[in-house]
């Protein structure tokens, strides 16, 4: 299934590189303005949406294969899980393990674990899309 | 009989639930239990301990990170259960 349209292939092509670099400005710059990983997430996986209404299940399934996607989603869950679990036990139970600094606020690279997690988030976030529309729409991923 | 005990049940349900709500204080009152300190800790304290300009990151993943973690597992379980009901018979991705 794909939309055969010279004008939103080109036009697609054009703009999905910018939706994309303005997710991860998104995500990245989560804990120093508004945004963070859901909202990031949600516009990558737009932007992978939109790939796949203009050129189709095949060319999207040579991009962004099943087997990738579920690694990515599943490395980031438990990612996430071990990154925030060694930051509780180490600050719950005082232990003083090396941990990241938190730097000057309003810096990328500042507040701990917050840039990481939020990639972790953004990418299950971005990928559940794209699974969600995918399989509802085709029945296939 | 069936719908007798649903009307029943039903109107049980929606009793307790209104006795419950009769109980919340009045509305725009200052003195209630959800305005206790802990607003006020997360204004002044959450650039300081957490880092992030941005409080509500700083609240969503750093103060209740494990709230955080279960929504995402919550969407991950979501697109399995999808992967599962709605995958069609003979698709390679299994």
């Amino acid at each position: 299934m794909s939309v055969n349209s010279e004008i939103l292939s080109v036009v697609s092509k054009f703009i999905i590189p910018f939706i994309q670099v303005f997710g991860i400005y998104v995500i990245v710059n989560g804990h120093i303005s508004p945004g963070g990983g859901f909202a990031g997430g949600t516009i990558i996986g737009a932007s992978f949406i939109l790939y796949r209404i203009v050129n189709g299940s095949d060319k999207a399934k040579d991009k962004f294969s099943y087997n990738t996607l579920i690694k990515a989603m599943c490395f980031s869950l438990i990612g996430y899980g071990l990154l925030k679990g060694y930051s509780f036990i180490g600050g719950g139970l005082n232990l003083h393990l090396p941990s990241f600094p938190i730097g000057t606020p309003g810096r990328i690279f500042s507040g701990g674990y917050l840039l990481p997690l939020n990639i972790f988030i953004g990418c299950i976030v971005a990928i559940t899309m794209y699974f969600l529309y995918s399989l509802f729409s085709e029945g296939e991923i | 009989m069936r719908k007798f005990i649903t009307v029943i049940l039903t109107s049980l349900l929606i009793g307790i639930i209104l006795i419950g709500v009769s109980d919340l204080p009045e509305f725009g009152k200052s003195d209630v239990p959800a305005h206790n300190y802990v607003s006020k800790t997360y204004l002044e304290d959450a650039v300081k301990e957490t880092g992030a300009l941005n409080i509500i990151t700083g609240i969503i993943l750093d103060y209740r990170a494990f709230d955080t973690f279960v929504e995402a597992t919550v969407l991950f379980t979501g697109a399995i259960v999808v992967l599962l009901l709605l995958r069609r018979e003979g698709d390679e991705c299994e």
